[in-house]
């Protein structure tokens, strides 16, 4: 059998609802939401600090809660990349 | 995670409500040779949500020192009365510093308790990026 591009891109095309995101929305995407929510609340906070809405205290504590859900993110992110690069590695 | 960031939600009330009772110890300072001024005074009071105490805490209302002004003699004084006489500050400048050292150290503890539970978060993490 012949191998072409058009053939390589038609079996991707079929393997492409395997890794569609789920729109029912399991743990992960959850969490990545609320990831994003922490965020926004942090920039918002940062943006009302800088035109004096709001004082020094919530905007430190803000940033740090930003900082903490960042440090969570990272660490799990880290954490699966280097499962799928073991998973990688394995010897068949 | 939650416990972390009500914990430095709780720590960042606390150096709130110090950093409101400095103000107010810092008007009274400012105030100290005013006619007829009386000190202001702060109560702490717990941080409500939905009817149920959150664990943090906030600056009460504002009230004033009721106590007797002092009579202060000086004739050539724009506010004395036929006696040579007006009213003073309730002011103690004693009082007020040691009041502000006070809500100093209270904000120290706040400060420390807010590092801990960032240093307590980000070892927690540590553990996993091994």
């Amino acid at each position: 059998m012949e191998l072409t591009s058009s053939l390589a891109a038609k079996a991707y095309q079929s393997t492409r609802h395997a890794t569609a995101p789920d729109p029912a929305g399991g743990a992960a995407s959850r969490l990545a939401a609320d990831f994003a929510a922490t965020l926004q609340g942090g920039e918002a906070a940062a943006t009302k600090a800088m035109t004096g809405q709001m004082d020094p205290h919530s905007l430190v504590q803000a940033l740090a809660q930003t900082e903490l859900a960042i440090e969570t993110t990272v660490t799990i992110r880290d954490k699966v990349v280097e499962a799928y690069q073991e998973i990688l590695r394995m010897p068949v | 995670m939650t416990e972390f960031s009500d914990a430095l939600k709780t720590a960042a009330s606390g150096m709130q409500a110090q950093a409101m009772r400095l103000r107010y110890t810092s008007e009274n300072i400012s105030n100290a040779d005013t006619p007829g001024y009386r000190r202001k005074l702060m109560s702490f009071e717990a941080e409500m949500n939905r009817g149920q105490a959150s664990g943090g805490v906030v600056a009460g209302a504002m009230k004033l020192d009721h106590s007797t002004l002092p009579r202060i003699h000086d004739p050539s004084h724009p506010m004395a009365d036929e006696a040579g006489y007006f009213d003073g500050s309730n002011v103690d400048l004693v009082m007020e510093i040691a009041d502000a050292r006070e809500a100093q150290r209270s904000y120290e503890a706040n400060l420390k308790m807010f590092d801990q539970v960032r240093k307590m978060s980000s070892s927690l993490m540590d553990l996993l990026k091994k």
